[in-house]
Parts: C-alpha cells; structure tokens; sequence
C-alpha cells in the first residue's frame, strides 16, 4: 500500500543525444534550475539506461547510433516510455539529407512526441507529466504479473 | 593495465561521446576518445544550397552556441561581397553574442560545479543563467536557435523598454555573479578539486594549438580573436587570463570572463543609443571566396566559404574549436590522480562534441599522403 503510493512519485528519466544539436539537450538542463524543477513533481533527471522508466530521445538517429539505441532500448527494464523530443528527432528535420538514418520512431516504439526547435522547458514538463500516469499504470500492472507468476 | 569505458551515455555527460580510460590501480595513464556519434555532414548538406538556407543550417551546427556561428557566417559572406552592415546592427550583434557568452559559460560553469559533486553552487549558476535567457528572449524572440542575424544586418530592432530592462536583468545578474565568484574562491571543496588537477603548461599548449579559456588560463590571453575584430577594438576590449593553467583556473577564467561580457554589454548600449539608422542592408551577393574567424565561447571559429555569384555556396569548411581542446586533453591526464578526477578534468575543457564532430583531414606535406578521419 505505501510502496504503491510513494512509486507514483518516482520516475527516473534518461536523456539520449542521438546526434541532435544540443539545444533540446540544455533545454532539459535548465528544467533542473529552481524556476521549473522538475524534481519537485518527482521526476528524476539521471542519465542511466538501466534505471530509468522514461527515456527521452532528442536528435536525428545518425549512423552510429542505429544499433546503439536499439541495445539502449532493451537494456532500458520492462515498464519503459520513450519520449521523442524537437523537430530532429519527429521527422529529421533540417538533417534529413545527411548522414542520418531516419526519425526515432523508424528505430524504436515511441510514445509521445514534443515538437519545437527546440520546445519550451514548460512543454517539456507537461509533456512528461502527461505521460507519466501511463508509465505507472503500466509498471503496476507488470509488478501484478509478475506477482502473480511467482 | 585496465580499461575504463565512460559514455556514449553517462550521468555527467550531456553529449554522446566515449572515453576509453587506460588505468592501473587507481592512476589514469592515458584515454582513448571514440567521437562519430553527432557527425550529421551539416557541410555536405549545405553545398549547393542558397545562402539563406545555409544560414539556417549554421544555426543548427550547435545548439549552446548558436548565434556566434550565423554571426559567423553572415561575416564572412559580407567580407566576400563587400556589403556594408549598419551601425545599429553591429552592434546588436555584439550585444547577443556576448549575452550569448554569458549563458554558455554559466552551463559550463554549473556542469563543473555538478561534476565535482557541488550541488548547491551547480543549481545556483542554472538559476543565473535563466535571467540571461529571459534577455535573449526579449530581445530575439526565442530562447535557443534565435534566427535573429541575417547577411547584411539583423531581423528586428530593439526599443526603449527593452534597454531598461536588460540594465535592471544586468544589474541582478553582476550582484548574483559577485555572489558566485565569492563562493568559488573561499569553498574548501572547490579549491581541494580543482588546484593542481588537470595541469597544462604554455608549452603544451603551443603544441596542441588549444585555444579559448583553455589557453588564456595557461598565460596566452592573446588567443583571443576579438581583439582583431573591428566591432571589438572600438569597445577597446582587454582579455581576461590566468597563469596556473589547472581546472580551477579555467573556471575562474570562465567566472571573470562573465563580467568582462556585463562590462562590454552596457558599454554597447551606449554606443547603440547614440546611433541612428535601420538595422538591415539589402544584400547583393557576389561570388568568391573568403574566410572569417571569430571568438566563440570556446575558442576561435572558422568559416571558409566559396560562392556562386547568385549565392549558391559551392564549398564550405567549419572549423570549431573544440577539436583543440580534446587534443590537449591528453597532456592534462598527467597530473590526474584519480578516475574521477580524470571526469572533472574533461568536463573543465567544456568540449562541445556537436560543433566538433567535422571530417578531418590529415595531409603529410613531405610524403603528399593524405588521411581521413573516417566516422562510420
């Protein structure tokens, strides 16, 4: 009963710069700073694949990364959300000529999407609160199964 | 001898890129960087397009510093052409850049703060920073990727009510740096991280051909390329520097710089009010060639540029300054102790990996052999 109340209040989020120019990447930074802090709605900005629940992926998918983000995608446990984020990583953008191989949701299943060049750190914040609920909804029902199993 | 790989994803990092750190026991020994993952081929894609759409793709080669390259640009295609950018919009010019500056190095700064494990002076300089960016969203209209200069002038002018409002932000703004500077030259835990760490001589420097504050902390303030600007020698700007040449004094250069730019901000205000005139020329494009350079926040940048007489680019090579910069990065491991130290020490270089990520090409001018730096 208490772990199910405090867990809606705790969602780790993942930053991947999939070869974007920076400027969703510092956008996301200053929702660290006091004017939006994003950690007072619990959400936890740490860059680390294997914790996280959302993984926010900002950039055109470049060659490199093609086979990177599809092993970050499954390394990411089970309940997980990928949020999609600026115009690059919708539709490639202003990069679509180069040395990219497509939008993110040609690679990995994505959830949500923020368009922008790059978006508002307050549409940011909507975004991802909005998405949030999903994200625990689908983790207690994965725990029940695997409660269930066991 | 063991390997410690560090990225393409790392709590501490905000861009991909992979560090391979060679170690024994506790001592770093050397590091291997991977880089290849932001490379988009943003030159490729800009030759044989129009001009105004090469502008827009500067933009976008980085994001942090993003004015400095279209100011760039749009220089060099007016030294090419001979156009002449009114008074008003020089500088206007100067004035985002240098508010642009200030925001950059404040993230450097907070990075570094939040590297060495100083939440609290971390989160002090993003709040600053936020002041920065609410001027730069007055005064452009949007916070990053401003799209405010074009070739011959810039898009908007600014009006009474705004200049009052950038005195009273910069006002705020020095009280809450002088606060910082305080708190960076009297806390025990900066200092017992930063002295000493991640040394790099006059020397070394010469030898890796760093540049910005990497350089003018190790005594070579004349690096600086704005002071052969001309919008820069009528403000009669003086270098900030430093000898030490260690990750405390990059930052502290950082930290002085910040106030250099306030000083050079109110200083282009005056000048701005006592000048009259529109803020754009029309722009008659004739073909060429040429090169520019310019102090971004890292270091010197380089634009070449070749163009059709209706302004098509045919050729164009970006040189950014982060390249450098990673390349002195080897003769700093020497004096870092530990891992962690080797971490602070990368992120004190403020390497911006997707200005850097350009093809390179090495050519031995004995042998006439040539090598590319081949991204996959």
């Amino acid at each position: 009963m208490i772990k199910e109340f405090f867990r809606k209040r705790s969602i780790n989020v993942c930053i991947v710069n999939t070869g974007g120019c920076n400027g969703c990447d510092i956008e996301l930074v200053s929702l660290l700073a006091s004017r939006y802090d994003i950690e007072q709605y619990g959400i936890y900005v740490h860059n680390n694949p294997r914790e996280a629940d959302v993984l926010i992926v900002s950039g055109p998918v470049t060659l490199p990364w093609k086979n990177r983000l599809k092993e970050l995608y499954e390394k990411t446990p089970e309940p997980k959300i990928v949020v999609a984020i600026g115009a690059c990583a919708l539709s490639c953008g202003i990069f679509k000529e180069g040395n990219v191989c497509g939008p993110v949701d040609k690679i990995i299943p994505v959830d949500a999407t923020i368009p922008g060049c790059p978006p508002r750190p307050s549409e940011i914040i909507q975004a991802i609160l909005k998405v949030a609920p999903i994200a625990l909804s689908k983790r207690e029902e994965h725990l029940k199964k695997v409660a269930s199993e066991n | 001898m063991n390997v410690v790989p560090i990225g393409p994803i790392n709590p501490i990092f905000k861009e991909p890129i992979r560090i391979k750190l060679i170690v024994e026991g506790e001592t770093v020994l050397g590091a291997e960087i991977e880089m290849g993952y932001v490379h988009r081929g943003i030159e490729k894609i800009m030759e044989g397009k129009h001009y105004l759409k090469g502008i827009h793709l500067a933009e976008r080669v980085c994001g942090i510093c993003s004015y400095i390259h279209t100011w760039t640009f749009a220089e060099c295609i007016e030294h090419i052409s001979n156009i002449e950018v009114p008074d008003k919009a020089r500088y206007l010019r100067v004035l985002t850049t240098e508010l642009e500056r200030i925001h950059s190095h404040l993230i450097a700064i907070s990075v570094y703060g939040l590297a060495i494990e100083h939440e609290t002076f971390g989160i002090w300089c993003l709040n600053t920073r936020e002041h920065v960016m609410d001027l730069l969203e007055t005064i452009t209209g949007n916070r990053i990727n401003m799209g405010f200069n074009v070739v011959g002038g810039v898009r908007q002018d600014i009006n009474k009510e705004m200049i009052d409002k950038i005195y009273k932000k910069l006002e705020e703004l020095r009280n809450d740096m002088k606060n910082i500077l305080e708190i960076y030259n009297t806390g025990p835990l900066i200092n017992l991280r930063g002295r000493g760490v991640g040394v790099i001589g006059y020397k070394e420097v010469m030898k890796t051909r760093a540049v910005g504050p990497i350089a003018r902390a190790s005594a070579l303030p004349e690096s600086d390329w704005r002071l052969r600007h001309p919008t820069y020698k009528e403000l009669k700007f003086k270098p900030v520097w430093a000898e030490e040449g260690d990750n405390s004094a990059r930052t502290l250069v950082r930290i002085k710089e910040i106030f250099a730019s306030i000083d050079l901000i109110e200083k282009i205000l005056e000048l701005y009010q006592e000048s009259t005139g529109v803020v754009r020329n029309k722009a008659h494009i004739k073909g060429g060639s040429g090169e520019w350079k310019n102090e971004a926040h890292r270091g010197e940048v380089t634009y070449k540029i070749s163009l059709t007489d209706g302004g098509i680019i045919k050729r164009i090579i970006i040189r950014s300054p982060s390249v450098m910069n990673l390349e002195a990065y080897k003769y700093m491991l020497k004096t870092c102790p530990t891992v962690s130290d080797a971490v602070t020490t990368y992120i004190s270089i403020d390497p911006c990996v997707s200005c850097t990520e350009r093809t390179i090409v090495l050519v031995d001018k004995k042998t006439g052999k040539t090598e590319f730096y081949s991204f996959k």
